[in-house]
């Protein structure tokens, strides 16, 4: 019976990782819990009277069994957490067990009943230990008035400071200067690309690379632009950040999309703002606002009433 | 034709001064204006409209109304047909053949046509003729109901259409259309009464798409579908009688914002502008509020709407109930220098909704009292909201505009009366352009109008107390208010009008006081007082003798007579005197009160009470006198030009309480470059307490003040360290400091003080390098990101400043421009202009004020020499699709350059986009820069003067720009300024001379118009051999008689053989040119009628029954005509002349008014009815020939809406003209 549980329970490991096959000491952990579970299955069916049972049954009351005890594990120690301590005690899996509809009066006297069978602890095999993540120094002591049961202090090296012997730029006067030309360098990088890589004009006919100006380009709508600077969007997003402005160097390059894309972005501002209107109106008319371009148009009389004075 | 209905409508105006009488024989009493169909794509527009009026004589057989440019279909009276025709003369001005070229003639013959088609003259475009079976119904008195079916396509003028190109249906391309116009211009879109002073109630109805909104007077009663659900009718409702030039129609697919501080005020603007327009407007309520209170008068309508539209006429326009403002009026709370330009305009626009809609005028000449008002109310909102330091500075502003203007032109007259129609008359013969109507104005001198009707209002509040003004106006509106609502008793509805008269007499009514001296002064009278002031200090009397002289002799100036008032700061005090101006006294002596001897403890006690120490070492130990100020309080429309020592200005600059002192003050002290003026000034400029436009104009005093000392000046340029205090780091002085505009005086000076300081020049006279550093700097370090506004502004005036450094390029032997031999400092400006004009692609600024600024700095750059002189640049961002402030910029640079370099390419390009530009502004805008920055003057020779200019510019005046007055009146201003008022210099003389010769015998009629006399002469030296027609032209009478035999005998045949073998515009020998000019007057008849037809033939389809229409116009002359109207229009049929003629009689009898235009169709008949009219032969001969000629014209165009066929077409036996 061993035999066979050991090679289901490999054969099972083995559907689930191929080659690394009980190496790993949880997974030997685990299946020595299982045989063990197995052997009282098996114990627990010899002393109802079965003779023999398929292997897929048995495995199938070993899972119902593992089921129960883990699910009575977890309960309990729900129950002992939920009074503030970390280790369950007789009354948390008393509590359990009534909770899960068992008959604890009835316990004492199956434990005690003659044809019980006696089962060998099952060998000894050692907790798997959660591998340590590189640890550093030595982790400090609870000083006393941290209970002992709290977790451990972190590594070392997590809350230490460390001293770094470069001091940064605070000068306002560098910062600015940095900023500046930062921004000016950027600035000027872009339109230069712009300028190479659109339609360009120039203020002196032999020349059209020293100042290249980008080309001015008529807009469909020009006052949108001109009254919704997308300038003032940035300002009020507070973050000058460089990846809006590549975002747009990217739409803005190529000549062909850029209407597309522009009326792409009306459109979506469309949609915000029709929202946003339509909110409006909606509050307005809340508080009822009798105002007569917010009524209802009619619908037309069957015969329409001719318009003379 | 024109002159001849004027006379007793203008007894009537005369009249109108005792109550109102209306020009027209009925009075209408509701007009219904439907529109039924808009077509974006076609840009046209279909409906109707329904006249309602009470004939108030007997005999109505003709009734004219006012229409242009709309096409009549049908015209149905009380359900019957009518007939009508429509005559235009404004539509080509002089007619096309005429060689004249003279801008007297044509401002004579301009105010002619419109006075011919003027509603306060009874006069209109449009004339029915009322059916014969309704006659008797008339002689009743009953009710008629004209029902007027129209259409428009593709207005010029009018209404504007604004359809972008883009992808989507109309409503979300954000196509709207909107009425505009310059004063009753509502002819335009539909046809009515277009008076202001003809009031009835309304009903409008619009159909529109269901995406759309049409917003309109009145109060939108129902919304309605259509059947099949795709549109809706808007219907609206205008109880309160309105003239039909208050009507205003606004459709688009327009986000709707209701006003939440006041229900029934509603805001409409473009999709996507929500944002901007919530916060535009939340301002609206208070103006609304001030008005209310001060007038104690609730607002008159019971609804209030504002649209904000593109490519807007003017930025506002008020109509009943609603004004129309330009959406670049919109801006966010980010924007500060917008804010307080939109809320003058949300004002201005409310100002005139109590008059200038609500209360109408009885005739033009009553204007100025509308623009006074709402000027003057808008003035007191201006006090109360942006303070008295404001207000004051506006009103020195505007009186120093109003005073330049006058001295320049000659004088604005506010209340200009015409007696009798006569030319001689004519109250403002200095002016190039008639004043009779608002049609006829410059658009400048009207903006001056209204600037010196609220000017004038203030004087009147002076002497009245503003308690008795607010008075006047609330009795106003309260008379208004309660004629308005006699809904049945349309006789009532005139109280609604106001008048010169009626205004006066309220005034003495409520204030009991006689204010006729000063309206004789200011409103009858044109021009200001230009005084002269010097002093002396007479010791032993203790006096000041003050010299006050005036100057009444230049043009645009009067003498003034009466009190004026002298405050004289001294030692002890400020101390008003009112001196008594008379005819011969120059001197007065004033006396003083304090001793000079001075008191070093003592405070000196100022205007305001307030008591200051001052430093009193500077003065004149002998004099107590601090300083002396000439009505301090501009209660005189006038100039002061004052001499004071330079010590004085210091004071008044630094202790002068009132701003328009101080600003004297600045002004006077750029003559006195002296280190006190410089430490004056400067305190000025620190001084938190003063008022920021007096600290920004003490800038460029400063700056200017500099430069006269640079050979003295010590320490570092001016104004460097006080901004490097102000506005940089503590710590690092070249390093401006994080923008923070929060507070709004010291952000205005932060703006100016580069601007001014980049003003300043070294002993090489170039700008100093360390001041370029500085201004360069200050861009560089620019942070606006922490800012709570947007700093667009600001840069757009480092720019600015930039350009002000600018100094003309040192060239050696006119170099080409390139790019090795750039000055390095223009190198680093350019720099930095690149990088601002393609920083502006990616990041638009607010208005684009980056671009704006660059072009101009761009221009500066290249007028200077260092960049080469182009225009290519300034054109492309000229182009319709860039935003309008960018295109004004670029076109201003390019007007500036066809000046510089006298290019004809650009001048036609300049041209072309006048006539042919989608946006009147930028239009109208065109021609007032090319204005104002003439490429050449009448004194100047230029390559750019020549004929094909000359035809071009008369023909845009004449014909080409008929459908928007303000245009067209703008053209007139550049041909004058080109020009001048006489013929251009520039024309060719031989073969012209004679043409023109002939017809300056209207001249000899009209002392108006210069007679040519060297033009004779010229023609009679280069053709020695002229034989007896040309001695006759030396002598008009003789004149007359020889061409009328060679006209009559032997024109015909030598006309038509001479012009076979006369190639096109080669000298003529003498004899022939009267034959020419006889023939091409027929001649050219036959071409225009057959292009015409061509025209015709196009409409064909359109028209419904030619035949018969014509036929109903050749009858309508059958019944008498109604006194005083005549319709000089059928004159075109040889056959039909005859009966005609004896109407025509009286026309001819009237006074030789208005150069003469009683001509008629006289000397028409001369070509086919020789012998009739001996009578009249006399002098009128040329002009006669001239006339009808004319008159063909404005049939020929006539006809064009009606789309008939023309009777005379082939009619003509002539042979084609060489003239053209």
């Amino acid at each position: 019976m061993a035999d066979t549980t050991a090679s289901a329970g490999a054969g099972s490991s083995g559907m689930r990782s191929g080659s690394k096959q009980s190496t790993n000491p949880a997974d030997n952990y685990h299946l020595a819990r299982r045989r063990t579970l197995q052997v009282v299955v098996s114990s627990l069916l010899t002393e109802a009277g079965f003779e023999s049972a398929e292997k897929a049954s048995v495995e199938t009351l070993t899972e119902m069994l593992q089921s129960y005890i883990s699910e009575i594990g977890r309960s309990a120690k729900s129950y002992c957490e939920h009074t503030a301590r970390t280790q369950p005690t007789l009354s948390d899996i008393v509590v359990t067990l009534v909770e899960m509809g068992f008959n604890v009066d009835t316990l004492p006297a199956y434990a005690k009943r003659s044809q019980r069978m006696v089962i060998t602890a099952p060998p000894v095999t050692n907790q798997p230990v959660t591998p340590k993540a590189l640890t550093a120094g030595q982790n400090r002591p609870h000083p006393p008035h941290i209970p002992s049961h709290f977790p451990e202090f972190p590594d070392p090296h997590t809350y230490i400071k460390t001293p770094t012997y470069r001091e940064p730029v605070s000068d306002y006067q560098v910062l600015r200067e940095k900023a500046a030309s930062q921004r000016r360098d950027v600035e000027r990088a872009l339109t230069r690309f712009m300028a190479k890589t659109g339609e360009t004009q120039s203020l002196f006919k032999d020349d059209v690379s020293t100042f290249p100006l980008i080309a001015a380009r008529p807009f469909t709508i020009p006052y949108l632009t001109a009254l919704l600077p997308s300038e003032l969007e940035m300002q009020q997003m507070e973050e000058t950040d460089s990846s809006e402005q590549e975002e747009q160097t990217d739409t803005e390059n190529l000549p062909l999309h850029i209407s597309t894309d522009d009326s792409g972005a009306e459109k979506e501002n469309t949609s915000v703002l029709q929202q946003n209107s339509l909110s409006g109106s909606r509050s307005g008319e809340e508080s009822l606002i009798d105002n007569p371009y917010l009524r209802p148009v009619k619908k037309p009389k069957i015969r329409r009433k001719k318009s003379l004075s | 034709m024109p002159p001849t209905g004027l006379e007793p409508a203008r007894m009537n105006r005369k009249k109108g001064d005792k109550g109102f009488e209306s020009p027209r024989p009925y009075k209408l009493t509701h007009q219904v204006v439907c529109i039924n169909n808009i077509n974006f794509q076609r840009k046209s527009v279909v409906g109707f409209v329904e006249l309602t009026i009470f004939p108030t004589v007997a005999n109505l057989n003709r009734i004219k109304l006012n229409s242009k440019q709309c096409r009549i279909y049908r015209v149905r009276i009380n359900d019957l047909e009518a007939a009508f025709i429509y005559n235009d003369p404004t539509l080509e001005v002089c007619h096309n053949e005429s060689k004249q070229r003279n801008l007297n003639y044509f401002s004579n013959a301009y105010a002619a046509a419109v006075s011919a088609v003027d509603p306060d003259a009874g006069n209109g475009e449009l004339c029915i003729k009322v059916p014969s079976e309704l006659w008797k119904h008339v002689d009743e008195l009953k009710v008629l109901k004209i029902h007027i079916n129209f259409s428009l396509d593709q207005p010029k003028g009018g209404l504007h259409f604004v359809v972008p190109s883009v992808e989507g249906s109309m409503a979300e391309r954000g196509a709207h259309v909107f009425s505009c116009g310059y004063q009753n211009s509502t002819r335009f879109w539909f046809p009515c009464v277009d008076s202001y002073s003809e009031l009835c109630t309304w009903k409008l109805e619009f159909t529109v798409d269901a995406a759309m909104v049409a917003v309109s007077n009145g109060d939108l009663v129902e919304t309605v579908y259509t059947h099949d659900m795709r549109k809706k009718t808007f219907h609206y409702m205008l109880t309160i009688p309105t003239s039909a030039s208050n009507i205003a129609l606004a459709i688009g697919p327009f986000e709707i914002l209701v006003d939440p501080y006041m229900h029934e005020v509603t805001h409409f603007c473009l999709p996507q502008l929500l944002p901007l327009l919530k916060h535009t407007t939340s301002y609206l309520h208070e103006v609304f509020e001030f008005y209310e209170e001060i007038l104690t008068c609730r607002y008159p309508y019971s609804c209030f709407k504002t649209v904000f539209i593109d490519e807007a006429y003017v930025e506002v326009a008020a109509y009943a109930s609603m004004s129309i403002f330009s959406t670049n009026l919109l801006h966010s709370a980010m924007i500060i220098d917008e804010t307080p330009l939109t809320r003058r305009c949300l004002a201005q626009s409310l100002a005139q909704q109590f008059f200038g809609c609500f209360i109408s005028r009885m005739s033009w000449s009553d204007e100025w009292v509308l623009k006074g008002i709402s000027g003057y109310i808008y003035g007191l909102w201006m006090k109360k909201t942006f303070g008295v330091n404001e207000y004051r500075h506006w009103i020195k502003e505007e009186l120093d505009k109003i005073v330049a203007y006058e001295l320049k032109t000659g004088g604005v007259l506010l209340h200009p009366i015409f007696g009798g129609g006569k030319e001689k008359d004519n109250p403002a013969s200095h002016l190039y352009f008639s004043i009779k109507h608002p049609h006829t104005l410059s658009w400048e001198y009207y903006t001056m109008f209204q600037c010196k009707a609220h000017l004038v209002m203030r004087l009147i509040e002076n002497r009245i107390s503003m308690e008795f003004m607010l008075q006047v106006f609330n009795k106003l509106l309260s008379l208004a208010s309660t004629a308005s609502s006699q809904k049945f008793q349309s006789h009532m509805w005139s109280q609604m009008l106001v008048s010169t008269f009626g205004f006066l007499k309220s005034i003495s009514n409520v204030s009991g006081k006689d204010i006729q001296p000063l309206i004789k002064q200011w409103v009858d009278q044109s021009g200001v007082v230009k005084f002269y002031g010097s002093f002396a200090f007479n010791r032993k009397r203790n006096v000041l003798e003050l010299e006050i002289k005036q100057d009444y002799t230049s043009p645009g100036t009067q003498k003034y007579v009466g009190p004026l008032k002298v405050t004289v700061q001294e030692l002890d005090g400020s101390f008003n005197h009112t001196l008594q101006i008379e005819e011969n006294s120059l001197k007065h002596d004033i006396p003083c009160h304090s001793k000079s001897r001075r008191n070093k403890k003592k405070k000196i006690p100022l205007m305001n009470g307030e008591e200051v120490d001052m430093d009193l070492s500077a003065m004149d130990a002998d004099s107590p006198l601090l300083w002396i100020r000439i009505d301090p309080d501009m209660s005189v429309l006038r100039k002061v030009g004052f001499e004071q020592a330079d010590f004085m200005w210091q004071y008044q600059l630094r202790y002068e309480r009132d701003v328009v002192a101080q600003q004297e003050s600045i002004l006077a002290l750029e003559k006195f470059p002296t280190p006190a003026s410089r430490l004056a000034l400067t305190d000025i400029l620190e001084q938190e307490q003063c008022f920021y436009r007096v600290r920004m104009s003490a800038c460029f005093c400063l700056a200017k003040i500099a430069n006269s000392m640079v050979s003295t000046w010590t320490g570092p340029p001016a104004m460097k360290s006080l901004f490097t205090r102000m506005f940089c780091c503590k710590t690092c002085p070249n390093i401006v400091k994080t923008n923070n505009f929060m507070s709004f005086q010291s952000y205005f000076l932060q703006k100016t003080m580069p601007v001014a300081m980049a003003l300043l020049r070294d002993v090489h006279n170039l700008c100093p390098k360390e001041v370029l550093t500085f201004i360069l700097d200050l861009i560089k370090y620019n942070d606006n990101r922490k800012n709570k506004f947007s700093d667009n502004y600001y840069r757009a005036e480092m720019i600015d400043a930039l350009a002000n450094s600018v100094t003309p390029a040192v060239s050696v032997n006119n170099e080409v421009r390139t790019l090795d031999n750039l000055n390095p400092d223009v190198r680093l400006i350019l720099e930095e202009i690149t990088r601002f004009l393609n920083m502006e692609k990616l990041l638009p600024s607010y208005r684009h004020t980056i671009t704006v600024s660059c072009l101009r700095a761009i221009r500066v750059l290249q007028k200077n020499g260092h960049v080469p002189s182009d225009p290519t640049l300034f054109k492309s961002y000229a182009e319709y699709g860039h935003f309008v402030d960018i295109r004004i910029a670029a076109l201003e640079a390019v007007v500036d350059y066809t000046k510089v370099d006298r290019s004809y390419e650009e001048l036609q390009w300049l041209l072309n986009m006048i006539q042919n530009d989608p946006v009147p502004y930028v239009r109208h805008k065109i021609l007032h820069m090319l204005t104002k920055n003439p490429p050449f003057t009448k004194n100047m020779e230029s390559p750019l003067c020549n004929e094909a200019l000359v035809d071009q510019l008369w023909k845009l005046m004449n014909s080409g720009t008929s459908h928007d007055w303000r245009l067209r009146c703008g053209a007139v201003d550049l041909y004058f300024t080109l020009f001048g008022l006489s013929r251009p210099s520039c024309l060719p003389l031989p073969e012209l001379g004679l043409v023109l010769n002939l017809k300056e015998k209207k001249a000899v009629l009209n002392p108006t118009i210069i007679p040519e006399a060297i033009t004779g002469n010229q023609e009679t030296a280069i053709n020695p051999s002229g034989h007896a027609q040309l001695v006759g032209f030396q002598n008009p009478e003789g004149d007359h008689l020889a061409k009328e035999a060679s006209c009559n005998i032997s024109a015909h045949q030598q006309g038509v053989k001479r012009k076979s073998d006369t190639p096109l515009g080669s000298p003529l020998e003498p004899g022939q040119i009267l034959e020419k000019n006889e023939d091409s007057s027929k001649v050219k008849l036959k071409i225009r009628f057959s292009s015409s037809q061509e025209e015709e033939e196009v409409d064909m389809d359109t028209v419904h029954d030619s035949q018969a229409f014509i036929f109903h116009h050749l009858n309508m002359l059958e019944r008498p005509s109604t006194p005083g109207i005549h319709l000089g229009v059928f004159n075109l049929e040889g056959k039909e002349q005859s009966p005609l003629e004896m109407s025509m009689h009286p026309v001819a009898t009237a006074p030789l008014s208005v150069f003469s235009k009683e001509s008629t169709s006289s000397k028409h008949s001369d070509h086919h009815h020789h012998h009739h009219h001996e009578h009249k032969k006399k002098k009128k001969k040329h002009k006669h020939k001239h006339k009808h000629k004319h008159k063909h014209e404005s049939k020929e165009k006539d006809k064009e809406p009606f789309t008939y066929s023309s009777p005379a077409s082939g009619r003509s036996i002539r042979s084609p003209s060489l003239s053209d």
